[in-house]
């Protein structure tokens, strides 16, 4: 009998991916959504959704009743750098709320959905799951937001954690043009700003697979890298402005600048309730990237990334479907 | 031709996401600049009106939705479909 798998952030961008992959594995799960958030893929999925609000711990407490695994994505993100106390308690606080209700509903396994920015460099070659950063990074609030709640998750007892680190994700479902916004703008033909550096790149479908699998296989490892590939971020528009027919983008910005751009960026967003055009937490991603070795989940979980160009054309198809894109690309490299 | 009943629950939406009182939100007006949702709060707003009327709303249809005739529109279509 198929266990049953509680999905929190079930709406969310990787989150209708581990739905997807979930079935594909024989898993019906339950989907908890908060009160207003945007459940469109979950209703066209003929989903089965629960309320679930991360600071309402009745409502963990009846999400999780009869679960054996949660799998958790909706760990807090900050949309800006600005409020680093805030960010970090309620970070905190909720990791905490879901980790009680667990033990309160007695859950065996919570797979906890962090990021790469918790991976540490290291001097002789990409880093793998071994390399964790001791203390927080600073590098910035998100590094910091990320590892504080990944060592909330590790150190719950009584609970089998496994942690999954997926890479910055390009493909069809990123509605709020996260990680892919730097690839729309090029494609619109803005020049965007951009510091240098490695950026980790993964599927959400690759990332989703690696996730249900972690919540389903019993001999799961405990912490998991999800990434594809690590390229240089300025090398990588260079190639996308090639295949969009676009002017190359400009030369990269010190991290310095890109770092003070963005926090003024986020101020003014903040102050005006608007996007910044610049964000603090993918500067910091991309200035302190490190390359990073996927392949513990490919030996593993049995997961085999597609090549990143699918992943491209899926997520340029999609993006145009929605008019995120100007029109479809033609030129393929 | 939408009902009023139908009509007003769509504004009492429209003013519980926006903070715009429900007698101020008008027909013309645009999702982001006169309502100030951004594209998040929009999708949002698709979404609590699907699930308010038990309509299904695709994607490609929610993110073209940027004024309160549109959204009037869909209502208006979908929930006879229903």
């Amino acid at each position: 009998m198929a266990p049953e798998v509680l999905v929190l952030g079930s709406n969310g961008f990787i989150g209708l991916h581990v739905v997807d992959a979930l079935r594909a594995e024989g898993v019906e799960p339950r989907c908890g959504r908060r009160p207003r958030s945007n459940v469109l893929g979950l209703r066209s999925r003929k989903a089965r959704m629960v309320p679930a609000d991360l600071d309402d711990p009745a409502s963990l407490d009846a999400a999780m009743q009869g679960v054996h695994t949660v799998v958790h994505l909706a760990g807090h993100y900050p949309r800006t750098s600005t409020d680093r106390p805030g960010t970090l308690a309620l970070g905190e606080r909720q990791s905490r709320a879901v980790i009680a209700a667990a033990h309160r509903a007695r859950v065996s396994r919570l797979v906890y959905v962090s990021s790469t920015a918790t991976v540490a460099p290291r001097r002789d070659g990409p880093s793998s799951e071994d390399d964790r950063f001791a203390r927080p990074p600073a590098h910035g609030l998100y590094h910091d937001l990320k590892w504080t709640m990944e060592s909330i998750f590790e150190a719950a007892a009584d609970l089998d954690v496994r942690i999954a680190l997926p890479a910055g994700c390009i493909g069809p479902g990123d509605l709020r043009l996260g990680t892919s916004a730097l690839i729309v703008a090029l494609a619109r033909g803005d020049d965007p700003p951009h510091p240098d550096g490695i950026v980790s790149l993964v599927d959400p479908r690759d990332a989703a697979i690696g996730i249900a699998r972690m919540a389903l296989r019993e001999a799961a490892p405990r912490r998991v890298i999800l990434s594809q590939s690590s390229v240089p971020l300025h090398g990588l528009l260079v190639a996308l402005s090639r295949r969009y027919g676009v002017r190359e983008p400009c030369a990269p910005m010190s991290p310095r600048v890109a770092k003070a751009l963005a926090d003024d960026a986020e101020r003014q967003a903040v102050a005006s309730h608007s996007r910044p055009r610049m964000v603090r937490e993918i500067v910091d991603l991309v200035v302190h990237g490190v390359p990073l070795r996927g392949d513990l989940a490919e030996q593993t979980l049995g997961l085999r990334y597609r090549p990143f160009s699918d992943s491209l054309s899926d997520f340029e198809t999609w993006a145009s479907r929605l008019g995120f894109f100007p029109t479809p690309p033609e030129a393929r490299p | 031709m939408i009902a009023p009943a139908t009509e007003a629950r769509i504004y009492k939406i429209l003013s519980d996401l926006s903070a715009v009182p429900q007698q101020q939100i008008k027909r013309g007006d645009r999702l982001r600049e006169d309502l100030g949702l951004d594209s998040v709060s929009s999708m949002e707003l698709v979404s609590m009106l699907s699930e308010e009327f038990s309509i299904d709303v695709e994607l490609e249809e929610a993110v073209r939705i940027t004024d309160v005739a549109g959204l009037l529109a869909l209502a208006e279509n979908r929930i006879g479909d229903a």
